[in-house]
């Protein structure tokens, strides 16, 4: 599984790193969203699926 | 679009109408029940009460009209010179003395992309992450102010208290000030204009513009790190604002700062008196259940019910057709309640997953200051489960907003506990230590500038 954080779309709510902070990092100057590795390390699929799922902006790709 | 669809009469687009007064009493109290009327019937409507306007209260509805910055205008256009809008408020109270617009949240893009790149390095999660033990100090000073009566006020002993001090202290602002701002900030948001105690709110309100000019003033003479030497020094899209146009950036700050994160830590501190098996698992589960819980009384509380916009140019979404100079309402509050997103919407689980709440607004004018709202509440809200665990608010003793039209709020929470014993110092021998953590530390930096959390000796 890959995961991908729209930049154009994320507006900073910080659910997904909240969630998941292994998969997620905020950047320091506005806290959006950045994936820390596009792969999705085995086992966190799950806590992948729920910050897609629980984005209010529905930013992040998983493919 | 043909010119047969552009000619659709109004009645045909208006077809799905309701009548609801947003600032009545019935609003509040029969909330669940519209929401769930709305969701089902007509979630986008023309709400024919002040003058008219669309209100999106469905989850779907709302999240693709609100993020469509092309065709939806946040701007007051207090000059006359754009296009006559009027801002985020609905109704429009047109006050010929008002010459401030409600900083960038009644501006479009570029220059409220100017003053969110410019503000953000202060209040993003890095940069309020600094200030924990700055908040977590205040926090106890107020709880030690009163730990040994065994009574507290939630509302004016400690939730009207910390996010007041704390938004002064990242403006650059002296802290003793924050009583000038805290009772007017409040109070006009609660008090209608037909109440008796209006004048006095008023007056309070003005000597508060009045003070804050002066600061502005003072800080422009001598810079002092924080949002408002940021504002005196920032390039906004090729001019630098004038202080008018800061004093509004400010007092959106300010009034953002202060009454949300109240009506927030209030709310869910009544609903853990109501439900102490809740409230017992919470605090033995924080761990995991602090963030969980955070987002659900957001969601559930919604304490910023809505904002106005203006449609920017004729469109269709979703089959409705939005004409130019529309205003159209976003029920953040109702499209948390819809139950095709929230299963069983109307009821706190602590616990809640895939919690996709607009409780800080959608797109591009998110609110600025929600990672200050959640540090400030969780922290306030932890303090009060350890030190006062059995504390049980009084029976009818809450006093909420009368009417819930732009924040979901309360005046008063009184509680009592079994007391404890003070951990240190006051509120005001607290507030002038943490001033000088502030000055010397330089706290109120940027986090670009300056990322260090705050030590406190």
């Amino acid at each position: 599984m890959k995961v991908r954080v729209d930049p154009q779309i994320c507006q900073g709510h910080t659910l997904c790193a909240m969630i998941a902070p292994d998969l997620f990092a905020l950047r320091d100057e506005d806290g959006h969203s950045y994936a820390i590795s596009e792969d999705v390390p085995a086992g966190k699929e799950d806590l992948a699926k729920e910050a897609a799922r629980s984005c209010p902006e529905q930013a992040i790709q998983l493919f | 679009m043909s010119t047969e669809e552009a000619h659709v009469p109004d009645a045909e687009r208006k077809k799905d109408t309701i009548s609801l007064d947003r600032h009545s009493p019935r609003y509040r109290i029969e909330f669940e029940q519209l929401a769930d009327e709305f969701h089902a019937k007509c979630p986008v409507a023309w709400n024919e009460t002040h003058g008219g306007y669309w209100f999106a209260s469905g989850n779907k509805e709302l999240f693709d009209v609100a993020r469509r910055a092309d065709v939806l205008s946040n701007d007051n256009d207090i000059s006359g010179t754009k296009r006559g809008y009027v801002g985020i408020s609905i109704p429009h109270v047109p006050d010929p003395e008002r010459r401030t617009r409600g900083g960038f949240l009644e501006m479009d893009p570029p220059e409220q992309r100017y003053y969110r790149q410019a503000l953000n390095p202060y209040l993003s999660p890095a940069a309020v992450a600094r200030w924990k033990p700055v908040v977590e100090e205040l926090t106890r000073a107020c709880l030690d102010e009163v730990i040994e009566t065994g009574r507290i006020d939630f509302v004016d002993d400690l939730a009207n208290v910390v996010p007041a001090v704390l938004t002064l202290a990242m403006l650059g602002m002296p802290l003793k000030h924050w009583e000038i701002y805290c009772e007017p900030t409040h109070a006009s948001v609660y008090t209608p204009p037909d109440s008796p105690d209006y004048p006095r709110v008023q007056q309070l309100s003005l000597q508060m513009g009045m003070h804050m000019m002066q600061t502005i003033h003072e800080i422009r003479a001598n810079p002092r790190p924080g949002l408002i030497n940021e504002l005196v020094t920032v390039e906004i899209n090729g001019y630098r604002p004038d202080d008018t146009e800061i004093l509004g950036v400010v007092m959106l700050l300010i009034g953002g700062g202060f009454d949300t994160t109240t009506a927030l830590t209030a709310h869910s501190l009544e609903w853990l008196s109501e439900h102490p098996d809740q409230r017992e698992r919470l605090s033995r589960e924080r761990e995991t259940l602090l963030d969980s819980a955070t987002e659900e009384f957001l969601r559930f509380y919604t304490p910023a019910v809505g904002d106005g916009r203006t449609i920017s140019q004729d469109c269709e979404i979703n089959g409705t057709r939005f004409k130019e100079g529309e205003r159209l309402w976003l029920s953040w509050a109702m499209a948390n309640r819809d139950e095709k997103v929230f299963p069983d919407p109307h009821t706190i689980h602590l616990d809640r997953t895939g919690n996709r709440h607009s409780s800080f607004g959608l797109g591009i004018h998110r609110c600025i200051g929600s990672n200050v709202a959640r540090a400030i509440f969780k922290i306030m809200l932890t303090a009060v489960l350890d030190r006062m665990p059995d504390y049980v608010c009084t029976p009818g003793g809450a006093v909420h907003y009368d009417t819930t039209g732009v924040i979901n709020g309360m005046k008063n929470l009184p509680a009592t506990f079994t007391p404890g014993r003070r951990l240190g110092a006051g509120l005001a021998e607290t507030i002038d230590r943490m001033q000088r953590i502030c000055d010397e530390q330089r706290l109120a930096e940027a986090v670009t500038v300056r990322a260090a959390r705050a030590e406190l000796d």
